[in-house]
């Protein structure tokens, strides 16, 4: 499952789960249309390692900007609460899973 | 009654051969001189002796087209929906043709530049989706990196966002009406092209060819016309994470009406299977417009 977060949920997500991916999109974005289906596959395979969620950066530009966040689709990840190197553009499952995996 | 061809090359003008010659209406849009037959030298294609000249066979089989009855216009795409049964489709002129159906034949596109700072800032400023990062350089400076029409439609778009956009463009190859929207939107034209992006962890600037450097936050690189899986798109069709656009042997895509032939099925990127593609989506599209 993907939880929907926004700017009041976002660091209390990242508080409760140890490894946390979140995917930073906007409607208009194409590519992030064409991920959203593999996020969505990752959160499933994944279920029990890694809490996924996805962060719309149109309604939610306080994240945006804390995170420098300036191209979508952005993967932010998380290990207990520590930010490690974004995900941008469009990537393979596989390698998502493996980076997340690998953290 | 009618089936619109995107794309030029030698799948598109196969294409338009065997849809014109099943007597249906065809016309086909794209710029011949972007194919990646053009200016190539052609070896391995069946019944070419020698090297032959990629343009001139691309010539002749224009006119082949064309005297089958097609209808060709010498320009880029800009957007395709779907409007009832039918697909309206935009050109860079401004013109809206309709269709019962579509046969996307526009090649791969480039997309990557290849200079230095461009892959270490990817994400960092470097972008090559103007719609979709738009809203975060709001008051910034921006360079668009382009000739054609996409670099041309960013520009525009970046005007309602940046505070300041530069359209860098050594020899700009979109319509004069897109042109003249950017410049009138308040893009700055500069002619000359991009040699370095530049930034420690974040775009600084760019240095241009005739060793210039400009502060800028963000560069947009959007080379080429619209990509054929930005069209595919508009209509509902998902490519794959490379843009190659799924069809079954018949070259119908996921979307009914909507056929796709030549490298944007995926490789060989070949003139073969190009042309051969080509011949089977244009006979199934004429079918299809004729309800068989």
């Amino acid at each position: 499952m993907v939880t929907e977060l926004d700017d009041r949920t976002f660091d209390a997500f990242i508080e409760d789960n140890a490894v946390v991916m979140i995917d930073c999109w906007a409607p208009w974005c194409r590519p992030c249309r064409l991920i959203a289906p593999v996020i969505e596959e990752i959160a499933a395979e994944l279920k029990g390692k890694v809490a996924v969620a996805k962060l719309n950066t149109d309604d939610n530009q306080g994240i945006a900007i804390r995170f420098g966040i300036n191209a979508i689709p952005t993967l932010l990840v998380f290990k207990n609460g520590v930010m490690h190197e974004p995900l941008v553009g469009l990537r393979p499952k596989e390698e998502i899973k493996d980076y997340v995996l690998g953290l | 009654m009618s089936v619109v061809i995107i794309g030029a090359g030698p799948a598109g003008i196969q294409a338009a051969i065997h849809a014109a010659r099943a007597k249906v209406q065809v016309t086909m849009i794209g710029r011949t001189a972007d194919s990646a037959m053009y200016g190539a030298h052609i070896e391995n294609y069946f019944g070419v002796p020698g090297k032959a000249d990629g343009t001139e066979i691309l010539k002749v089989g224009l006119t082949q087209a064309l005297r089958s009855g097609a209808v060709h216009m010498d320009e880029n795409v800009t957007a395709m929906e779907r409007s009832g049964d039918e697909f309206a489709i935009s050109t860079e002129s401004g013109l809206t043709v309709n269709a019962k159906a579509v046969i996307l034949a526009s090649g791969v596109s480039r997309r990557k530049l290849n200079v230095p700072g461009e892959k270490e800032l990817f994400g960092k400023g470097v972008s090559y989706c103007a719609v979709c990062d738009c809203n975060f350089y709001k008051g910034r400076r921006v360079a668009i990196i382009g000739d054609e029409s996409e670099a041309a439609a960013a520009a525009e778009l970046m005007t309602g966002y940046a505070a300041a956009v530069f359209w860098i463009t050594a020899a700009p190859k979109a319509s004069g009406r897109m042109i003249s929207n950017a410049e009138s939107a308040g893009a700055k034209i500069i002619g000359e092209s991009l040699v370095e992006i530049k930034g420690d962890g974040k775009v600084s600037g760019i240095r241009l060819s005739g060793g210039s450097y400009l502060d800028v936050d963000g560069v947009f690189i959007e080379l080429g016309a619209r990509s054929s899986s930005d069209l595919a798109m508009d209509v509902g069709i998902i490519p794959d994470a490379d843009g190659t656009v799924r069809t079954d042997d018949g070259c119908r895509t996921s979307v009914d009406g909507v056929f796709a032939c030549g490298d944007m099925t995926g490789r060989p990127w070949q003139i073969a299977k190009a042309v051969g593609q080509g011949a089977v989506a244009g006979l199934n599209a004429a079918a299809y417009v004729r309800g068989e």
